[in-house]
Order: C-alpha cells, then sequence, then structure tokens
C-alpha cells in the first residue's frame, strides 16, 4: 500500500464527508424552513431596487 | 459568510456580494481549462496550421458573441443569464430551450473536467511509477468538493476561482517567458517540426473541421451573465469582466498554440490528454512541470466550479418559473445559494463523468453551447427592433449592429457543418433531443408557468405587439 | 383575464424531473449503443517504420523519445491516423433542414407564447 493507495482512499472519505454534510444541512434547512420562505426569490425584483431604467423615450 | 445585508422581511433572495473581478474569474475560469486540454483536438482534425486558423476565428465568433451579450445582459440582469433573456425578448419556448442548452452546457464540461483531473492525476502517478490507478475517487471528490463549496456560499466560491484562475493565466504566461522563444537556444523549433510537413493535411476541409474544438478555446465566456443577480453593479461589471475575459483568453489561445506547436510533433499533439502539462514537460525544466501540472489541475477545478455554479442558476430560475418543478426554485436561507439545484445536478454530473467517454461529453457540451450562440443573433436582432436604442436605457450598446450579429450566425453555421463532420449522428440525436423536449413543454409543461408575470423587467410595450 | 396556472403536487413534480432525466441520458447513451457514435481516426501503420518513411525530422524523433517513444514502430498508430471526412450530400442536407426546422419550431411556438404574455401583462390592445 503506497502512497497513491493511501490517496485513493482519502479522496473516497473525504467526498462521502462532504456529500453527507450537504445532505444533512438539505434536510436540516428543509426541516426548519417552510417551503413558502424558501421559494419566495423573484425574478426582477432586486433590479427594481438596484437599476433604474428609464422608460419613455 | 457574514450576512449584514439581510432584510427582515421573509423573502429570501440571492446575494449581492461580488465585484468585476469575480466576473472575470467566472467567465475565465470557466474557459481556461479549454487552453490545458480540448483545444489541441482541432490540431488533430485539421493540421497545426488549422488550429490556428479557428483559434482566430473562434475568436471572432466569441467576440461577437461577447458584444451581444453585454449588451442584453447590461440590462436584463437576472440568475438565468440568457435564459432570462429568451423570456423577455423571445418567448417562453425559447427561453426554455436557453435554459437547458446552458444547464447542459455547463453540466457535461464539468464531467469533462472532472474527467480530466482523473487523467492528469493517473499521468502523475505513472510518472511516479504506481500504474493503474483508481482515477474515480479523483473524479467524484473534485465534483463533490465543488458542489459542497458553491452550497457554501458564491462569494467564497468565485474568490477561490479567482485565485486558481490567476495562477492557471500566469501559468501560461511563465511557460511563453520559461521556453524563450527569441533565444537562439530555445526549445521552440517550429521550423524543423512543421517544415517539412504539408502545411494543411487535410487541406481546407480540415480547418473547416477544426472549427469542431476552435469553440473549446473559449466556450463558456458567456456564462458571466449568470452572476447577474450577484453582481453589485450588474450594468457596469458584466460588460466590463466579460470583455477582460475575452482578451485573456485570446492572449492565453495564442500564447498556447505558439509554445505547444513548437514544442512537439503535430500528431502527438492532436491527440494528447494534457498537452501544455506535456509541453512543460519538453521544456526540461522541473520547475516548469511542477508550474503547469498545478496549472492542469487548478484550471480544471476553476472550470468545473463555474460550471456548478453557472448550470444551478440557470436550472434555478426555470425552477422559480415554474418551467421546471417549482421546488427547485429555492434559495437556501444562510448560504443564499439555489441550494436544491445544485444538490441535484451532482449525481447527473456523476453519471457522465463516470460513464461516457469524453469526446462524446464534450461533444454534448459544445453542441448545446453552439445552438445557444445561434440563439443570440436572432435575440439582438429582435431586442432592438421590439426596444429600439431609445426606449429603454442599456448599459452597454454593442457596435456597428447588426454586423456582429450577421457574423455570428455565418460562423455558427461553419461550425454546424464542422460538427458534422465526424460527429454527425450526435448532432442530429441532440437536435431531435431538443425538438421532444419542446413539445414537452409546449403541450405539457407551460400550463404551470404564469403568462403574464415571468415577464419581469420594467420595459416599456414592446414595438410591434 | 389573467391565467391561473394549477399548483402541481409533488408527485406530479417527481414524474416531470424523471421525464427530462430520461430524456437526457437516452440521448447520450443511446447513440452509443446504436455504435454510432465518435469518430475515431483510423490508423493506417505502414510496414517496418522508420522515422524518415514516417516523415518525422530530427528534431521531431528527439521529441518522440522525449516523450516516451524510443522507437518508430512505438509512434506508428498516432503518427498516421487521420479522420475520414467523406460524407454524402444528401447527410449534410437532412442536417440542415433539422436545424433549421428546429429554430423555426421553437421560434413559431414561442411568439405565440409571447402574444399571450405580452397581452396579459402590458393588457390587450388593438
Amino acid at each position: 500500500m503506497d502512497i497513491w493507495n493511501m490517496l485513493e482512499y482519502a479522496a473516497w472519505g473525504l467526498s462521502i464527508l462532504f456529500g453527507l454534510h450537504m445532505i444533512y444541512d438539505w434536510y436540516k434547512t428543509d426541516s426548519t424552513y417552510s417551503e413558502d420562505v424558501l421559494t419566495s426569490s423573484r425574478e426582477g425584483e432586486l433590479e427594481a431596487m438596484a437599476e433604474h431604467h428609464k422608460v419613455g423615450s | 459568510m457574514s450576512q449584514t445585508t439581510a432584510k427582515s422581511s421573509p423573502k429570501i433572495s440571492l446575494l449581492r456580494v461580488l465585484g468585476p473581478a469575480h466576473v472575470w474569474a467566472l467567465g475565465v475560469g470557466i474557459v481556461l481549462v479549454g487552453e490545458y486540454m480540448g483545444w489541441n483536438f482541432a490540431v488533430g482534425k485539421g493540421g497545426a496550421y488549422a488550429a490556428l486558423i479557428a483559434c482566430w476565428a473562434a475568436g471572432l465568433l466569441y467576440t461577437c458573441v461577447a458584444m451581444i451579450d453585454s449588451e442584453v445582459t447590461s440590462t436584463v440582469a437576472a440568475a438565468g443569464g440568457q435564459y432570462a433573456q429568451a423570456k423577455h425578448i423571445i418567448g417562453p419556448l425559447m427561453a426554455f430551450n436557453v435554459g437547458l442548452y446552458l444547464v447542459f452546457a455547463y453540466t457535461m464540461l464539468e464531467a469533462a473536467n472532472a474527467i480530466t483531473v482523473g487523467f492528469l492525476v493517473d499521468t502523475v502517478a505513472g510518472m511516479s511509477g504506481h500504474s493503474g490507478i483508481d482515477q474515480r475517487p479523483f473524479i467524484v471528490l473534485s465534483i463533490i468538493f465543488l458542489a459542497w463549496l458553491n452550497y457554501r456560499g458564491v462569494l467564497a466560491t468565485l474568490t477561490f476561482s479567482l485565485v486558481i484562475t490567476a495562477f492557471a493565466f500566469v501559468a501560461i504566461i511563465v511557460l511563453f517567458f520559461g521556453v524563450a522563444p527569441w533565444n537562439v537556444d530555445s526549445p521552440l523549433k517550429h521550423v524543423e517540426l512543421l517544415g517539412n510537413q504539408p502545411a494543411l493535411p487535410y487541406g481546407w476541409l480540415g480547418v473547416l473541421a477544426a472549427m469542431h474544438f476552435g469553440l473549446w478555446y473559449y466556450l463558456g465566456i458567456e456564462g458571466t451573465t449568470q452572476a447577474a443577480e450577484e453582481v453589485r453593479s450588474p450594468a457596469r461589471s458584466l460588460p466590463f469582466g466579460t470583455m477582460a475575459g475575452i482578451i485573456t483568453l485570446l492572449i492565453a489561445a495564442t500564447l498556447t498554440w505558439y509554445v505547444s506547436t513548437g514544442l512537439m510533433p503535430w500528431e502527438y499533439l492532436g491527440q494528447a490528454g494534457v498537452p501544455l502539462f506535456d509541453a512543460a514537460r519538453l521544456s526540461g525544466s522541473t520547475v516548469l512541470m511542477v508550474i503547469l501540472g498545478i496549472g492542469t489541475l487548478f484550471s480544471t477545478l476553476a472550470s468545473a466550479n463555474g460550471c456548478i455554479n453557472d448550470a444551478s442558476r440557470a436550472w434555478f430560475s426555470m425552477g422559480r418559473d415554474h418551467y421546471l418543478p417549482a421546488w427547485f426554485g429555492a434559495v437556501h436561507p444562510t448560504y443564499r445559494t439555489p441550494y436544491r439545484s445544485i444538490i441535484f445536478l451532482v449525481p447527473i454530473a456523476l453519471i457522465f463523468a463516470l460513464g461516457a467517454p469524453l469526446d462524446q461529453v464534450i461533444t454534448f457540451s459544445i453542441v448545446s453551447g453552439l445552438l445557444g450562440y445561434t440563439f443570440m443573433p436572432l435575440n439582438i436582432i429582435l431586442f432592438r427592433r421590439k426596444w429600439p436604442l431609445d426606449t429603454i436605457k442599456r448599459g452597454y450598446v454593442h457596435p456597428f449592429h447588426p454586423l456582429p450579429a450577421i457574423v455570428l450566425l455565418a460562423l455558427c453555421g461553419v461550425t454546424y457543418v464542422a460538427v458534422f463532420l465526424g460527429y454527425g449522428t450526435q448532432l442530429v440525436s441532440m437536435v431531435a433531443f431538443y425538438i421532444v423536449v419542446s413539445l414537452w413543454f409546449h403541450f405539457w409543461r407551460y400550463q404551470f408557468v404564469s403568462r403574464g408575470k415571468q415577464f419581469t423587467m420594467p420595459w416599456p410595450r414592446p414595438k410591434g405587439y | 383575464m389573467a391565467y391561473k396556472p394549477p399548483n402541481q403536487g409533488k408527485i406530479g413534480q417527481v414524474i416531470d424531473v424523471i421525464v427530462l432525466l430520461a430524456l437526457t441520458i437516452g440521448t447520450l447513451y443511446i447513440p452509443l449503443w446504436l455504435g454510432l457514435a465518435g469518430a475515431a481516426k483510423t490508423p493506417a501503420p505502414i510496414e517496418n517504420p522508420t522515422w524518415e518513411t514516417l516523415n518525422q525530422s530530427p528534431v521531431a524523433v528527439e521529441r518522440w523519445n522525449a516523450l516516451g517513444f524510443a522507437d518508430p514502430a512505438s509512434a506508428n498508430d498516432i503518427i498516421t491516423a487521420r479522420f475520414d471526412y467523406s460524407f454524402a450530400m444528401g447527410e449534410l442536407l437532412i442536417m440542415a433542414v433539422v436545424v433549421i426546422g428546429y429554430f423555426f419550431l421553437i421560434i413559431r411556438l414561442s411568439g405565440k407564447e409571447y402574444h399571450e404574455v405580452i397581452a396579459e401583462k402590458f393588457g390587450s390592445q388593438k
């Protein structure tokens, strides 16, 4: 078992760790907040504040 | 990450935290990997000079793309990028198609990057005397780690991209100065390597065919627009970041071609997996080899990172408008990222990275990109017609309209033929795919979409409606 | 009168995602299964190759060696591999019709939907 074999196992291990962490956080978030809050983002709402388009000619 | 700008209202949106440098990093980061791998298949398809012609022709194509895109984006600043543009300018079905082009072009590019990481690890392991390494854990790790980074917030993600992209770009410049072309004993031997061969081994047809992978020098630069809802002042930052990106890439692409063709026989270059790393090996300098090895790794990671960012923004935007199930339109309350879209795209990237051959994955990505570029000229022509220059304020107005649109359309036509030479079946099968999903969308999915609400820009009524 | 879209339930959402996924994966893998994919270069190795008959200059030979190809035979396949660009005009026409037809279809249907969007957003006039 040389360094490359160890790296292979390390890569598998880290993948599982990062993956599980994401799934855990996803589960926690979905069960803490209501669906309405999570999907409340709307396109264009930021623009109304940040940009001013001149309307009219 | 601090959440100083969080509002007390229950609405959750993406965060405006990025500056022009991040836009540059997003655009160039996705693309720069093209100089480290993939572009050289153009050498295989048409010979060394054909690849250079393709490099510049594709550079012209992308300059048009950047100009057109900058104008529309400086006005339509929304996370879906070209998807939101299409929705406002051409119509919902076009938007659905454009959204899918984006998702597939980026997800396939991400898969291609992960495959390259595996290949690079294999090469380095082989050089250190360990053969038969299992590439899969490295492929999986790169995809999952970058998804995790994206999940945790856009500022950290793109700052990471900025650092590794800058390194990869500097590495190409260092290689150029390292081989010192102005020196008599420079290892670059263009005359000896290319002199006794026919300049165009396939004739002009080869030049045409080379355009297929010529796109690979720049593919993905248009992704800068996906950051529109997260950039602090999109009307200025997006055009600036995109244009700076194109200039960076033109320089990097030409240097890459020059150094690589001067170092190795074109027959080898045309099929090399990691050509710049090979070039560094041939330069005879260990320092250069290490720098370019790290550069290759960084460029693939930066690219995959940007791809996850862009693909998830496009998928999220479509979910938000109910073009796709509404469930995907969610934003993480703490990290402010489209977290469900990020997670959903991970297994898809893995399926393609682990299960399909590299050239197929790349072709899938290129064809989706190409369909997107074909949409752009139609988009800008209709944009100028429906909203002439005096009706809405644009952050940037591109010059010489409609010349760039016409040039872009013509170059797209050429590239379809180039892809057809060798990959005709895939081209037709992909277009068939888009026809089927279009019918599915028009006759089934579109019932879930609000008609008037999806038009979100504060624009006047378009001319002629 | 504004159009009120129906609410889609969880199961409907899942089915829609599965349909899209199946189509996507099908598109990539069907050409592979049918063996229609890939424009592999075909090597045309020559008999008893030497660097000279492979048309490699001394500098090129030195580079091949540095890349790990010690003798001409090992590089024979790579050097002689060529694409086959012969094609039938008919196939090219089919491709052109499919691509142009596709964009035509999209623009037509989009235009129809777009009229509705504008009418609802700005109110119908004319």
